[in-house]
């Protein structure tokens, strides 16, 4: 690949201006005329049978334009991420305290208020199921009539797990268990519906997935997808939380319903009671070695508490089971996965997909073999590494695995892992301070036999500027610049001749959901396509009219090259010829990410092919006295494969790393019999800015044949998921004593400590 | 309800209003004027994503009554640039990232502008100190702190051209 000029450089983010202007409008910005205020009503109780809901009296408020319930949705009542089994609006139980009964449209917010008062509900209040180990057993009762409360129980087996535990000197055996947790975007849910005069109903939505919002939309409303339009305006982050359908479809419904446009917004108590939240697990891990230190099996059966409904049960638990290894070269492994139905809060997509579940058991059994070998955390790491070529436990073969080992090597350097002892560990009394690392790998990309492909429209005009039409919906991650930045590059443009629309269903083609950082790799291998093809014309423009053959041509900066250097003829010159006679100068591509079969052998379900690599060390200061844990450094090395927007990058880890503290330390949401004791941000603890260490990255770029534009592989999810054990893991070399449940809270160090 | 008059100057422009007790100077801000570059996030005074300039104070504009604003003079984030010339901050927060999401980033810059105001030569630890109470989700705060070294540079160098100038 020959030197670049855009990508890989950092540029400012296309729509900043309008950012630190305050001009970006997100959905609680937009202002149409007529437009009414939406809400909706939930229940007091995480479960009860619902034995009469009347809402004339709500009806007939005057300013009231739009009261509805099941009973007025004209298709199907259910969300559909995956099973259809949420619905939109309860017909005769509430499950869990974010279920809905009602929706209502009003002139303001105070009369939406006063509506959803006046509606009458008389309520049986039941007994629920909150806890899934009971809720397994048989004749606990249905969460969900009809559905058992074990909604997957799978069990992956590869080589033969006893025979090994037989066979090996050294034994890990323990219990862990995670929490609930919170994605606490800023801006809360929300959406904008109109129907327009044409009989489309247009939707502006703060998602992750415009086009299954769409078919989502169309399906409640029994309209052809053809009548709905889904837009993202400006998105105040995501992580997961936006990917499944949250108030879009309910705005959508109202709008309709009113004849005049609705935006519903959730409040900061009902986002948080509402949407999906990450899995807590608790899971039994046995882990063996022998003398030397070599893996030699891992058997884990993990129960994840998923709430009342599917939503991305399915996803998160097969994730968890496909890292739940490491990326180590063990053969012989055994995963039991399990979701129970609950009244607790409804669990999904999180920043990771259960990989952070995953990495907090694998890597804290790492460092309890090492101590019990008398190993070095880093020694047993690089001992039983996987490298290019290894086969995964999954039957996966890393294609390119040299990210594994070069990660821990950097960041131990980085930290000056081997003196780390001639450091002071007891700098006061009460204090203690310590090393750990945790190294992980996670799959980029949705995984094999599902549809991991997105499309993208681009279109030069005569003034040789882009538009570039993606569906990709950017919640802040940056799929934008990047997409420009790619466009830019291959077309000779700078980045301010390239504008990218924010996703609009009716200007671009599918680009599948943004996550699984999955965006970098597949928009922008579509968006590499089709802007060869635009260039592929314009050079051949320029070949005609200069009489030099194509390979000897380039483009950069707006000019063109001959031999490399810079010629008169512009860009624009070509765009204007291109113009004239005729010649297409827009190309729509779709890219398909590629999950080769594997020989032999039938990988586990949904695997990866692509893989991020990255290690972490953290060092922790313990105040024994206090419980109090503070992290002094924390090192980040990733391998991203090909760093296309370094601004990105390296936001994306240090807000990663940040997230992954506040998982490892403080952030729990409290829920007792189903009802969450501190939905608000004061009360569900969040680092902020004087609780985080400045954090030192570093990138490897180790380019990925099989993965994104110049071997890109994404970098979302990989930053929160090491930092839990890493922190972990110091905190055991600081007070002897190991930690098996998340957050680390003082309470839970302390109990450690006298344990 | 009681309908109550008010005067407030925004960004320099003064405004007469008819509000009512119980509304809070944000929804003022995003509803009334339609300015709605403050953001709201949480509506309890935890997130920092509406923090205005209020008498030279930060305030947090959820926890602002309209009627306690009466008379007061108030700068948002659509204030920060001048004549359409973004301040140095404004420059510098777009050139180094120091956002993703941008949700947060108009209750930084307005964090931020006030510390500059207070102090043209800040530390990194001032300069987390002026954001404890900006919660940023995506990006974490290094980047800002970055970008507000860089705007401070740029603004010393501005005023000590325009002293010798007065010179």
């Amino acid at each position: 690949m020959t030197e670049t000029d855009i990508v890989g450089r950092w540029t400012s983010a296309p729509g900043g201006h309008d950012i630190v202007t305050g001009k970006a409008r997100y959905c609680p910005d937009i202002k149409l005329p007529g437009m009414l205020t939406g809400k909706l009503l939930y229940s007091p109780h995480a479960r009860a049978r619902i034995k009469h809901l009347d809402v004339s009296k709500a009806k007939a408020m005057p300013g009231v334009t739009a009261v509805i319930t099941h009973a007025d949705i004209p298709g199907e009542n259910s969300y559909l991420y995956g099973y259809p089994d949420q619905p939109l609006l309860v017909v005769d139980e509430v499950r869990f305290q974010g279920d809905a009964l009602a929706a209502v449209a009003a002139v303001d917010e105070r009369t939406a208020q006063a509506a959803l008062a006046a509606i009458e509900v008389d309520y049986e209040v039941l007994d629920g199921l909150f806890d899934p180990l009971e809720a397994m057993q048989p004749g606990a009762g249905q969460v969900v009539t009809g559905q058992d409360n074990v909604m997957m129980n799978m069990t992956y087996r590869t080589g033969d797990v006893e025979a090994a535990l037989a066979r090996a000197d050294v034994i890990v055996e323990n219990t862990y268990r995670t929490q609930w947790a919170e994605h606490a975007f800023l801006e809360t849910e929300g959406a904008v519906a109109r129907m327009d005069e044409d009989g489309v109903l247009t939707v502006w939505s703060s998602c992750q997935a415009p086009h299954r919002d769409r078919m989502q939309i169309a399906r409640a409303l029994a309209l052809p997808e053809s009548m709905v339009r889904v837009i993202t305006p400006y998105i105040g982050g995501a992580f997961g939380g936006k990917d499944e359908a949250h108030v879009q479809i309910h705005a959508a419904l109202l709008a309709h319903t009113a004849g005049r446009p609705v935006r519903l917004i959730r409040g900061r108590r009902e986002s948080m009671l509402t949407h999906v939240k990450r899995h807590p697990f608790i899971v039994q891990c046995t882990t063996a070695a022998s003398r030397d230190g070599r893996l030699l099996a891992v058997k884990a059966r993990a129960i994840a508490d998923a709430g009342p409904y599917s939503n991305a049960s399915h996803e998160v638990l097969n994730k968890f089971g496909e890292f739940i290894g490491g990326p180590y070269t063990v053969q012989n492994l055994e995963v039991e996965k399990i979701a129970v139905r609950t009244n607790n809060p409804i669990c999904g997509a999180f920043r990771g997909f259960g990989a952070p579940q995953a990495a907090f058991i694998y890597e804290s059994q790492m460092d309890e073999l090492a101590r019990k070998l008398a190993m070095d955390p880093l020694e047993i790491r690089l001992l039983n590494g996987v490298e290019t070529g290894s086969r995964m436990y999954t039957g996966v073969e890393i294609r390119e695995g040299r990210g594994m080992k070069a990660s821990l090597q950097k960041a131990a350097e980085m930290i000056d892992w081997e003196n780390r002892d001639r450091r002071e560990r007891q700098p006061a009394g009460n204090l203690r301070r310590g090393w750990g690392m945790a190294t992980i790998l996670k799959g980029a990309g949705l995984g094999r036999g599902l549809a991991d492909h997105a499309g993208v429209l681009l279109e030069m005009h005569r003034d040789g500027s882009l538009v570039l039409h993606s569906a990709a919906a950017d919640m802040g991650q940056g799929i934008i610049t990047v997409m420009a930045q790619l466009a830019a590059e291959r077309l000779g443009l700078e980045m301010d001749s390239v504008r990218v629309t924010r996703a609009d269903t009716a200007r671009a083609p599918d680009a599948g959901a943004s996550c699984a950082s999955r965006q970098a790799m597949v928009s922008g291998n579509a968006v590499l396509v089709a802007a060869d093809e635009i260039r592929d014309t314009l050079l051949s423009l320029a070949a005609m009219k200069t009489r030099v053959d194509k390979d000897r041509l380039d483009l950069k900066h707006g000019r063109l090259l001959i031999d490399g250097e810079v010629q008169e003829m512009t860009v624009q010159n070509l765009a204007e010829r291109a113009s004239l006679w005729g010649y297409p100068l827009h190309a729509e591509s779709r890219f398909h990410l590629e999950y080769p079969e594997v020989a032999d052998k039938i990988p586990y379900r949904y695997s990866s092919e692509v893989f991020q690599f990255c290690t972490q060390v953290a060092q922790v200061l313990v105040d024994c006295e206090t419980g109090q844990v503070t992290v002094e450094r924390l090192v980040a090395v990733h391998d991203v494969g090909k760093m296309i927007n370094p601004g990105g990058v390296y936001g994306q880890i240090e807000g990663g790393v940040a997230q992954g503290i506040g998982y490892a330390l403080s952030e729990e949401l409290v829920v007792d019999r189903g009802h969450t004791l501190n939905a608000s941000l004061e009360n569900y603890v969040i680092p902020m800015a004087l609780d985080i260490p400045e954090i030192e990255m570093h990138v490897l770029e180790i380019p990925e044949p099989g993965g994104g534009p110049m071997g890109a592989k994404g970098v979302a999810e990989a930053p929160i998921i090491p930092t839990a054990p890493a922190i972990r893991n110091a905190i055991l070399d600081a007070i002897g004593k190991p930690l098996h449940q998340l957050p680390m809270n003082p309470e839970r160090v302390l109990a450690a400590l006298d344990g | 309800m009681t309908e109550m008059n008010i005067h407030i100057t925004v960004n320099g422009k003064s405004r007469q209003l008819k509000t009512t007790p119980l509304a809070t100077l944000l929804s003022v801000l995003r509803d009334d004027i339609g300015l709605t570059g403050t953001k709201d996030g949480c509506c309890s005074g935890d997130c920092g994503a509406c923090v205005v300039i209020l008498d030279g104070r930060v305030m947090n504009a959820c926890m602002v009554l309209a009627v306690q604003a009466d008379g007061a003079c108030i700068t948002t984030v659509e204030g920060l640039a001048q004549n359409g010339e973004l301040h140095p901050l404004q420059s510098a927060f777009a050139e180094t990232w120091a956002f993703q999401c941008g949700f947060c980033t108009q209750g930084m810059l307005i964090s931020c502008f006030a510390l500059l105001q207070a102090n043209d030569n800040p530390s990194r630890e001032e300069i987390l100190t002026a954001v404890s109470g900006n919660f940023c989700r995506c990006t974490g705060y290094q980047n800002v702190v970055k970008s507000v070294q860089l705007a401070a540079a740029q603004l010393r160098t501005l005023n000590a051209t325009t002293q010798v100038q007065h010179d």
